[in-house]
């Protein structure tokens, strides 16, 4: 049974933004393979060259396991992030002079560079994979306190009023009030902190770390391996690709199926 | 319309009417003895309600009939136990609010339908059984059945969003009604429908109130309402708000547009206009 304003999912839209999206990747590739014409090959390789290159890292090299190295990491610190972050953004939140005494951190804490994480990783923790996981760790926090705290701050008092009504004790107003008003305002921030994540793991990985994507990137850098650059670059945008159209946007659109679609 | 004084609008509208017993073990839902309230304001205080004393017998409708400013919702707070009493004593079911009353009898509506966006209508409702005793095949199951009294069975999977404000308030009456209380108090719950749909809503809320032995505490500043729905009416002055005037209305239902029903409107109105407040009538 619907109810009446539900809109069913419009099935020819979703066509053609999918060729939309085949057409926009032909044409990079076409210009890329243009372009890589007048350019010597450890500048600019070709869209050949480097499918070449990566069906070899994926059968004889180790694309997948350089893949899953840095993909843990960077959950690891991810995950330490957030079991810090989500009681630290509610006690934040939830204490007004906790809240007023600890604001100046967050925004430091966002000025400093990944560099500069990476580097003092370095010092405290050597190559070693605990590197990439604190800068990780560092980068992430801030993004999903702030989150949690905004969303201590959007819950609605009406609804704590109701659980008064109903005689709800103080746990259980946290549990079937606070968490489900804050977890969009959680799952922006740990979107937001996954993205950044892998971004400066790879970073930490290039300056710190004896195995993973970054490595390897630098690796084929200070070789001249132009092509094994391109191919782990697309190795791993293409991982990001099917991590959110696989996992976060449907998880996403079924944890908040609630919501009004505002897309007209 | 002619402007009658306030103890003529007794006379004429205060027609004995035995109250029955039903069998209540408490003769009074609630009672207000002596009450009296300030709230803190501009660094001095407010005084909200003056010396206030009536009873909401065991299973009437009564309606609190007041301007804003009355402390009509102030009067219903501590019905429910929000707030307690400066002066005097709230009781209910024969216990007093600062002691051991089962709140769990009570049931509360608010002037929105306060529904969470994040559950169905389903999930809504049960969330008032939600405190820990009721299996949740159980909750589900009376969360059904207290839908389908207010006519939305089809609509239990439907999110608060894809329904109309008229179905949302039929979900927060099934959600203050899935507890069974035997006092339902509610604060101006349709104020915010339009006409038709509040008259609906009326018509409902008689008609569950005929099926189940329950006292209601209405609180309105709408008196054509008030006349609709009570078997009693309380109606309070401003600023602090005090007993105006007490009555019982022995009508027949349906009122809406019986010429008993617009002449009784028309007396209250009048002693309104003689209580010389800003009131929207």
């Amino acid at each position: 049974m619907r109810a009446p304003t539900e809109t069913p999912v419009k099935t020819p839209m979703r066509g053609r933004v999918a060729l939309q999206r085949t057409a926009l990747l032909v044409l990079f590739i076409l210009a890329w393979w243009v372009a890589s014409l007048f350019t010597p090959v450890y500048v600019l390789p070709g869209p050949d060259r480097v499918a070449q290159r990566l069906w070899m890292l994926a059968t004889e090299g180790d694309l997948f396991g350089n893949l899953f190295t840095t993909l843990v990491r960077v959950l690891a610190g991810f995950a330490v992030a957030v079991v810090i972050g989500v009681p630290g953004g509610i006690l934040l939140g939830s204490n007004r002079a906790l809240g007023a005494f600890f604001e100046p951190v967050l925004p430091v804490m966002n000025t400093v560079s990944s560099a500069i994480w990476a580097i003092f990783a370095i010092i405290w923790f050597g190559l070693s994979p605990l590197t990439p996981i604190f800068v990780v760790l560092m980068t992430a926090l801030p993004l999903i306190i702030t989150n949690v705290w905004q969303g201590t701050q959007a819950v609605n008092a009406d609804f704590v009023e109701l659980a008064h009504t109903l005689r709800f004790s103080r746990m259980r107003t946290l549990w079937k009030i606070y968490v489900p008003s804050i977890l969009p305002y959680f799952f922006s921030g740990a979107r937001l902190a996954f993205g950044f994540g892998w971004r400066v793991s790879l970073v930490a990985e290039t300056l710190g770390a004896s195995s993973g994507v970054g490595y390897r990137l630098r690796q084929a850098s200070d070789l001249i391996q132009t092509d094994q650059v391109f191919a782990w670059t697309i190795a791993q945008i293409v991982m990001m690709v099917i991590i959110e159209i696989g996992i976060l946007a449907p998880l996403e659109r079924h944890l908040f199926r609630w919501r009004r679609d505002v897309r007209t | 319309m002619t402007i009658t004084p306030a103890p003529d609008v007794l006379t004429a509208a205060a027609r004995h009417h035995p109250v029955s017993g039903s069998g209540s073990p408490h003769p009074h839902a609630v009672s207000f003895r002596h009450v009296s309230k300030r709230f803190p304001r501009d660094g001095g205080t407010f005084e909200v309600l003056r010396d206030v004393s009536f009873d909401v017998p065991a299973g009437e409708v009564l309606a609190v009939l007041g301007p804003s400013g009355s402390g009509k919702s102030t009067l219903l707070n501590m019905a429910a136990g929000l707030i307690a009493p400066d002066g005097g004593q709230v009781m209910v079911l024969g216990h007093p609010t600062d002691g051991n009353v089962d709140w769990s009898r009570l049931g509360y509506m608010f002037q929105d339908d306060r529904l969470l966006p994040w559950r169905t209508a389903l999930d809504n409702v049960t969330l008032a059984l939600e405190t820990g005793r009721t299996p949740k095949a159980e909750r589900r199951e009376r969360a059904q059945s207290r839908l389908a009294l207010v006519g939305l069975a089809e609509f239990a999977r439907s999110f608060p969003h894809q329904l109309s404000g008229g179905m949302r308030s039929r979900v927060a009456l099934a959600r203050s009604l899935v507890t069974e209380p035997d006092i339902l108090l509610m604060d101006e719950p349709f104020s915010r429908l339009d006409a038709q749909t509040r008259t609906t809503m009326h018509e409902e809320l008689l008609r569950i109130h005929d099926e189940r032995a329950m006292s209601i505490v209405f609180v309105t500043h709408d008196v054509e309402e008030a006349v609709i729905l009570a078997d009693r009416i309380v109606m309070l002055s401003p600023r602090p708000g005090r007993l105006h005037t007490e009555l019982e209305v022995t009508l027949p239902h349906p009122r809406l547009g019986t010429k008993e029903a617009l002449e009784l409107v028309g007396e209250l109105r009048a002693a309104i206009a003689g209580m010389n407040a800003d009131w929207v009538i």
